[in-house]
């Protein structure tokens, strides 16, 4: 593997470009730079392609700011504390070495020591990302021009023109052999030219606009004088757009920059608004209620669920449906007797009129639960396709049904009574450490989703 | 009364490792704790203890957490169980960790006691499930038996499944093996197989399950 073209901080005359490229291709730092210096007295194609790579390539420090932008959180309550690490650094890094009136989040690390006209090549990594398919276009455009240039003058090719278009090819080549394959893709997309649809589209676009330009002016001009004119057009345009398109990429880059910054500000502020709405309330009423256990454990208990409901949401599970319903029961009923209830959950079930039977009965089962029996209350659901079943365990005393006075309706009516008549089963045993009610219901015939 | 069984306690919190500390009963010596994925490395390799307590979400590393620890840890997985903790039950968190190699899982919010025989039991070579991990493995291998499938790996028995029901509906070992009529052994060697399946298995309902979660 050939080393990445990154930007040298340590060792560097002016922007540290050519230890950089020496490290790259793997010669000696000294052979580059006698290069790039009679590149540069070669009518200045070297000072060009200084200027050019110094503009395009990231240093050390740009690209692993942009590895950490790529780092994906594996969950809120982590990406919540790299939010806070984060910001604490970036703020720590502006108030060291950032001059006043710099935009606070586009602004990578600075490092200590870098001149100040250098601070612009920091912020300018991964330029090429956007717009480098452009880049080469107009270095070919430039070479084409370059040819046409030395046809017109009467020259064959001498090499005080070549060697700065070669100069410019190779450059614009060596920050386009940098982006990986899936950089060069995302921009292949980006740029719509990946299909053969893109292609045909840009090509018959360019094609009618030279050929609309090429007709008005024909009218005054003869063919002629036309084809030498419209070389040195395109080739002037060419380069214009040569010496601009950093500039532009550099400004397009910054506020792509900035727009994640807010993306990442408007996340950690939507977290803040919901620890302070829940988390906060919830301690400043336990303080309040320091003097009643039961309280605070309820409290503890109910904001408990609430951040685990917040945070860890098993996201296939959906809402309206008989689990969601069943837990919904269970929070209700662990609200008010501040008993906690588990509740585990196998398959799911669409709601039907008899499921409504089904959560009425979970529902008395727990209320029984709780109010008789206290402590911890296991609420285990079982759906798969054609039955549903609900177990409701306790740790009470336990009771046997035969010594319940007739008159108390509760468990008979609104549990066995009720699931009866809608042709589910309700049965309640003691199992000598607590009691359990299970409910069931068969539903061969309805949709069921497991 | 045996030698107490010697225990790693790994979590960030220095509070918490110290409540749990002292609701550990007289089973169980506390040899180290570690609050980071490198110093639990560390110390479990030094220490060599019987069981490690290990919090599921852990800062350092490469950001793994307890699994990275687990993995971390891998030679010595023979002697050393890893019984995981934490406040999280979400399937993720559970069936990564447990997938690693650890023996069990228990929340925070169990009592010491709880803990305490957790701990035993996964020191003594078995698995401690919590109803959710009950739960969590009867979603994933399906509730019914299945009867057409290549690898044994694959599918519970008929017996495990009554097992994993039963924890799942918050019966106690002790308690399952009452109303199965079997021994409290038995009930434990279901346990570490349908733990065993769990870790090993490569079924294909298994695995699109945990993708449809994102977890392998």
């Amino acid at each position: 593997m050939r080393e990445p073209l990154i930007r040298s901080t340590e060792d560097r005359i002016i922007a540290g470009v050519c230890a950089g490229l020496a490290r790259h291709l793997n010669v000696s730092v000294g052979i580059v730079r006698v290069g790039m210096v009679a590149l540069a007295l070669a009518g200045g194609a070297g000072v060009l392609l200084y200027i050019w790579l110094w503009l395009l390539v990231p240093t050390a420090a740009d690209e692993a700011l942009a590895a950490e932008r790529a780092f994906n959180p594996r969950d809120i309550a982590e990406n919540f504390a790299r939010g806070f690490g984060a910001s604490g650094a970036n703020r720590d890094g502006n108030g060291q070495a950032g001059p006043p009136g710099r935009r606070p989040v586009s602004q990578p690390l600075p490092q200590p020591g870098i001149p100040a006209q250098n601070a612009d090549g920091t912020g300018t990594p991964r330029l090429l990302q956007r717009g480098g398919k452009e880049i080469l276009i107009g270095a070919a455009l430039v070479l084409a021009g370059g040819a046409v240039v030395a046809q017109i003058a009467g020259i064959n090719l001498p090499w005080g023109t070549w060697l700065p278009v070669l100069a410019i090819a190779a450059g614009a080549v060596i920050a386009w052999m940098q982006l990986d394959d899936s950089r060069r893709s995302g921009l292949m997309d980006r740029a719509g030219a990946t299909g053969a649809q893109g292609a045909v589209r840009l090509l018959a676009g360019l094609v009618l606009v030279v050929a609309g330009i090429v007709t008005m002016v024909s009218g005054s001009i003869t063919w002629e004088a036309m084809w030498p004119t419209l070389f040195a057009s395109l080739a002037v345009l060419a380069g214009v757009l040569l010496v601009l398109a950093p500039w532009v990429l550099k400004y397009w880059r910054d506020l792509e920059t900035e727009r994640s910054g807010r993306i990442r500000e408007t996340e950690r502020a939507e977290i803040a608004a919901h620890l302070h709405d829940s988390v906060l309330q919830t301690l400043a009423l336990i303080q309040n209620r320091a003097g009643s256990e039961q309280d605070v454990t309820r409290l503890a208990r109910a904001q408990e669920r609430e951040l685990r409901e917040w945070l860890y949401r098993d996201k296939r599970q959906e809402e309206g449906k008989l689990v969601d319903r069943v837990k919904a029961v269970a929070a209700e009923i662990e609200d008010a007797y501040g008993h906690p209830v588990e509740v585990v959950a196998v398959g799911d079930a669409e709601m039907t009129d008899r499921h409504e039977v089904l959560v009425h009965a979970t529902r008395e089962a727990v209320q029984n639960a709780a109010k008789h029996a206290g402590g911890g209350i296991s609420v285990y659901v079982e759906c798969t396709p054609g039955r549903s079943e609900v177990f409701v365990r306790d740790r009470g005393p336990g009771f046997e049904l035969a010594s319940v006075p007739p008159d108390r309706m509760g468990v008979r009516e609104s549990l066995i009574g009720r699931m009866e008549r809608h042709g589910g089963q309700a049965r309640i045993r003691n199992t000598g450490s607590g009691t359990e009610v299970h409910l069931s219901l068969e539903h061969p015939q309805e949709g069921t989703a497991s | 009364m045996t030698e107490p069984i010697r225990v790693v306690v790994v979590d960030d919190h220095a509070i918490f490792r110290s409540g749990l500390k002292a609701d550990l009963d007289e089973r169980i010596e506390v040899v180290a704790e570690a609050a980071t994925v490198e110093q639990a490395i560390a110390a479990i390799h030094e220490q060599r203890p019987a069981v490690v307590l290990l919090d599921v979400h852990l800062p350092g590393g490469r950001g793994g957490g307890g699994a990275e620890v687990v993995a971390g840890c891998a030679a010595l997985l023979g002697e050393t169980k890893f019984l995981a903790l934490s406040v999280s039950d979400s399937a993720e968190d559970v069936v990564t960790v447990i997938r690693a190699g650890a023996r069990g899982y228990v929340t925070k919010t169990v009592s010491g006691a709880e803990i305490s025989d957790a701990v035993q039991r996964v020191a003594g070579g078995d698995a401690a499930f919590s109803p959710r991990l009950a739960g969590f493995v009867l979603d994933a291998f399906g509730t019914a038996a299945v009867a057409n499938v290549d690898d044994e790996l694959d599918k519970l028995s008929a017996r495990e499944l009554e097992v994993m029901r039963l924890i799942a509906r918050g019966y106690q070992y002790k308690e399952v093996a009452k109303e199965l009529f079997i021994s409290i052994k038995t009930v434990e060697t279901h346990v570490s197989s349908v733990l065993r399946k769990l870790q090993l298995s490569s079924r294909h309902e298994l695995t699109r399950w945990a993708v449809d979660r994102r977890i392998l």
